[in-house]
């Protein structure tokens, strides 16, 4: 069977690649989900800000909220003295050990002297504590002597001194120092009547000394309530009990009086910021420089806001967010980015930004907006509202996971639907083809139905339109197969004419030379007569062998009676018969096998000459038999399987007779009809030509 | 009285030609084109023989009709068929509606005019008694050459007179092959071996029809065919 051209594409293919078009719909499901994603973070933002500047505006003017008393009257910019604690989120323990204090620039003081010693100063508060951890590089750390009294100058060593002035506007000074590492206790300085100077414990200030490997940290707490507007921190070093001290810190070194100011918010600022708590989002109040007056934790997300887990989900989201979401910020970025909002907002605008890597990766979008004082112009602070983007991006992943797993179904699903519609398709091509292939055999008959030629659809059109070409084609060789006999039986009643009036014109007494005419007339009347039979001949035999009934026989027997009979009536020819032994029951016509073997015989007697010997063979085997007739003479033309259709007539044969090819034609039919076919070959030694009949042993 | 025969034909060369024959013969001859004409002179005379053509000008089958008709008027009126069909279907058909014989037009004048005289011999023979040495007895076997009628088994064979002419070569001489040839000789006609094939095939039907079991007639594969006793 011809496949046809295998290079290029096949309808299956082709169809194939058509299905995958439908990937284009998790495409626009993506740049959906993407617009979906783009409108829910504005929507976000819009609505963090729209929190924020309500949070905001119940700040406004509320100076005393933000700043501790007083602290706001002042509106002057930050002085290189100023103490701007940050807001811790846990309670450090005072153990002098800095693990626990975050680290930010804006909390952190650094002063050096000359000689290489320094002092690093934190400051932090939680909970209506100021916190302070002084960090002091000192090449020679001196304790006080534990024996002596405070006052006594020549046993002091090292220690720290804290100045402020209380609310009241009264100066206060409190100093640490301690004869060893370890827990210890602010004192003071009292003077009593007649100025008499007495060191009394201040027990609202606690510290922790520790003792470093080039120096010394202290840590300590005191009460917010005790400060007032300024605040200031100074080591007195001694490189021996008693020498002469170099201070190094805020206070004005002879004075010991605070002229930097404490930038801290009230207490009463957290509490405030309670009551807008809410799951996921983060507050800050930050003042005009930056630094943190209060802040107030995430409280914990419900679970829902989670990011999705899995491979699809993250695959999907890489593939959506690209560049647009941040991914990971640095630390510094983060406070670069955090500055410029305060700046910004600082500034009198509210603003938005998205950073991601602070929790778990992931994305946080952060909203500041400025807090204004009472006339709107001036701003006295910053909030800040942080909160992970989680919230639209869970919505957003589980909505575009859930279109991406439907659209690679339908996708799946389309694919193998048109795999399926393909491949029925090219069956059914494949199955109108083979039949159109083998619909007309050879003699132009229509073997078989084609298929489809119900089916409502184009290839049903092209099979009823193919139906109706092979029928009128049949139709039209069936004309052509009839026409031979149509024409002996038209031609049959003048040749009547003819003959009857030869048949009488005999009766009449004629010339010599009219009997001579009269004589060729019939001659050739005869001739015609002969021709016509040979016309009919075809169709005869196919009416016989419409009419024939199936028995049972012996072919050896018949065949065996038949060749007897040729070598009598042959007389000029030599029959050989080889049979093999025992009996060769065939079910058939055996009226029409010795018709059929007439037919080879007279080929064969046509193409051989006088004295030739001619071979009649037959061959037994279980599913049927063969009879092979072989004559010497001239050899087949190449297109042997053609000898065997009606009409056909290449070779010369040796007589006069008219010559129809139909005696081979006939030998095909009968063979047909029982259920076999007819072949024709040369002989190995070319010396002549071999006809064999294959015919089975039941044809029914 | 000169016997009369009616020739039915439509083709008037082949009429005229026919009847010259006929006349010839001493037969006295009318002729008609078509079945109307012909039955309108039948309704007043009978001939003593017809040879009718099958189709008739305008009717396909119009010799059957005519066949038909002519039998109910006398059924023992010699009919011949002629056509220029061969095909089986027509010989059949043209037996089943009582024609003695049928034949096709390629047959010649003298076979044409033997079989007449035979017919006519027949008619006369049955109006005489039987005279015994015409008869021929082969077991079961009873023929009656003058009247052409053949018996089996004592029950009358009905035979056209070709297949009676084919029985009578062949019951003659049990035993003896008589090829194709020899058997379209005896029965007067020009047939191909199909034809012959299908009469002997007929031939046996009919026999059958007495007794299912008949198998006296034996083809012999190549060469003919022979009565078996």
């Amino acid at each position: 069977m011809n496949l046809g051209p295998t290079s290029g594409l096949r309808l299956r293919t082709k169809l194939l690649l058509l299905a995958l078009t439908t990937l284009t719909l998790p495409w626009a499901g993506c740049q959906y989900a993407k617009e979906m994603e783009s409108v829910l973070r504005a929507n976000e933002q819009q609505s963090l800000l729209a929190v924020a500047s309500t949070i905001a505006a119940s700040l406004q003017g509320r100076r005393e909220l933000l700043y501790r008393t007083g602290a706001a009257k002042q509106s002057r910019t930050a002085g290189p003295l100023d103490i701007e604690p940050i807001v811790m989120t846990a309670t450090p323990v005072l153990d002098g050990i800095a693990d626990e204090w975050p680290s930010d620039s804006r909390n952190t003081k650094v002063l050096e002297k000359s000689d290489g010693d320094s002092l690093r100063l934190l400051t932090t508060t939680r909970d209506r504590w100021l916190y302070g951890l002084a960090i002091v590089r000192d090449n020679k750390l001196v304790f006080d002597r534990s024996d002596v009294t405070p006052l006594d100058s020549a046993t002091l060593g090292d220690r720290l001194w804290l100045a402020f002035d209380d609310p009241r506007g009264g100066q206060q000074r409190v100093f640490l120092s301690a004869s060893g590492p370890g827990a210890l206790r602010g004192r003071r300085i009292e003077t009593r009547e007649y100025g008499r100077e007495e060191v009394v414990d201040e027990l609202r200030v606690e510290g922790a000394w520790r003792v470093l490997r080039d120096g010394y940290a202290i840590e300590f707490r005191i009460p917010l309530s005790m400060i007032g507007q300024h605040f200031g921190v100074l080591i007195d070093d001694r490189d021996r009990r008693g020498g002469v001290r170099s201070s190094l810190g805020t206070l004005d070194p002879a004075e010991l009086t605070a002229t930097g100011l404490l930038i801290a918010a009230s207490p009463d600022l957290s509490d405030r910021l309670q009551q807008f708590a809410q799951p996921g989002v983060e507050l800050q109040v930050a003042s005009r420089t930056g630094a943190t007056l209060a802040r107030l934790e995430a409280p914990a997300l419900p679970q829902d806001y989670t990011a999705m887990r899995g491979l699809l989900p993250r695959l999907y989201r890489r593939f959506l967010d690209g560049d647009r979401i941040p991914r990971r910020t640095s630390d510094a970025e983060r406070e670069r980015l955090s500055r410029e909002l305060v700046a910004t907002a600082s500034a009198g605008k509210a603003t938005t930004a998205l950073t991601a890597g602070r929790y778990e990766n992931r994305v946080i979008v952060t909203a500041a907006v400025p807090i204004f004082d009472n006339d709107r112009q001036q701003v006295i602070g910053v909030l800040q509202l942080a909160q992970t983007a989680d919230r639209w991006l869970t919505l957003r992943d589980r909505a575009l996971t859930r279109l991406l797993n439907l659209t690679l179904l339908a996708t799946g699903l389309a694919v193998l639907a048109t795999f399926w519609f393909a491949g029925r398709l090219a069956l059914r091509i494949a199955r109108l083809r083979a039949a159109s292939e083998s619909a007309l055999t050879r003699e132009g008959r229509l073997a078989v139905d084609l298929p489809e030629t119900n089916a409502p659809d184009e290839l049903g059109d092209l099979s009823r339109s193919f139906d109706a070409l092979l029928r009128r084609l049949n139709g039209y060789t069936g004309y052509l197969r009839t026409l031979a006999g149509k024409l002996a039986h038209e031609i049959r009643t003048p040749l009547t004419i003819v003959r009857s009036s030869l048949d009488n014109l005999e009766h009449e007494p004629l010339s010599a030379d009219a009997t001579t005419y009269v004589a060729r007339a019939r001659h050739g009347a005869e001739r015609l007569n002969g021709i016509l039979l040979a016309m009919g001949a075809a169709t005869r035999v196919e009416e016989a062998i419409a009419n024939s009934e199936r028995v049972e026989f012996d072919l050896g027997d018949v065949v065996r009676s038949a060749v007897d009979a040729y070598a009598s009536a042959f007389s000029a020819r030599r029959f050989t018969l080889e049979q093999p032994d025992g009996s060769c029951r065939l079910r058939g016509s055996p009226d029409l096998i010795v018709q059929m073997l007439d037919k080879l015989i007279d080929n064969a007697v046509d193409f051989s000459a006088n004295g030739d010997t001619i071979i009649v063979r037959l061959l037994a085997d279980p599913t049927g038999a063969r009879l092979e007739v072989e004559n010497p003479g001239p050899l087949l033309p190449d297109t042997r399987d053609s000898l065997f259709e009606s009409l056909w007539q290449s070779r010369q044969g040796t007589d006069a007779r008219p010559h129809f090819g139909l005696g081979l034609y006939i030998v095909r039919l009968i063979a047909d009809f029982h259920g076999g076919y007819a072949r024709a070959a040369n002989l190995p030694d070319h010396s002549g030509v071999r006809l064999s009949v294959t015919l089975a042993r039941t044809s029914d | 009285m000169k016997k009369q025969i009616a020739i039915v034909e439509d083709e008037p060369a082949i009429r005229d030609n026919y009847a010259a024959a006929f006349a010839r013969e001493g037969y006295a001859v009318r002729t008609f084109a078509n079945r109307r004409e012909a039955m309108t002179a039948f309704a007043t005379r009978l001939p003593d023989l017809a040879v009718i053509d099958i189709s008739l000008e305008h009717e396909p089958e119009g010799g059957f009709d005519l066949c038909r008709d002519l039998r109910s008027l006398s059924p023992e009126l010699p009919i011949i068929f002629l056509t220029a069909r061969d095909s089986e279907l027509d010989a059949v058909s043209g037996l089943r509606l009582g024609a003695d014989d049928f034949l096709t037009k390629d047959l010649s004048l003298g076979h044409l005019i033997a079989r007449v005289n035979a017919l006519f011999r027949r008619v006369d023979a049955l109006r005489r008694p039987t005279e015994d040495q015409q008869i021929i007895r082969r077991g079961a076997l009873t023929i009656d050459a003058e009247r052409m009628a053949v018996e089996w088994q004592g029950q009358v064979v009905l035979l056209s007179l070709t297949e009676f002419w084919i029985v009578h070569a062949l019951g003659k001489h049990p035993g003896h092959v008589k090829n194709r040839q020899q058997l379209m000789d005896a029965a007067n006609v020009v047939l191909d071996d199909n034809t012959i094939t299908s009469h002997v095939k007929r031939i046996r039907r009919k026999f059958q029809v007495i007794d299912p079991s008949f198998d006296a007639i034996q083809t012999v594969y190549g060469m003919g065919y022979r009565w078996v006793e």
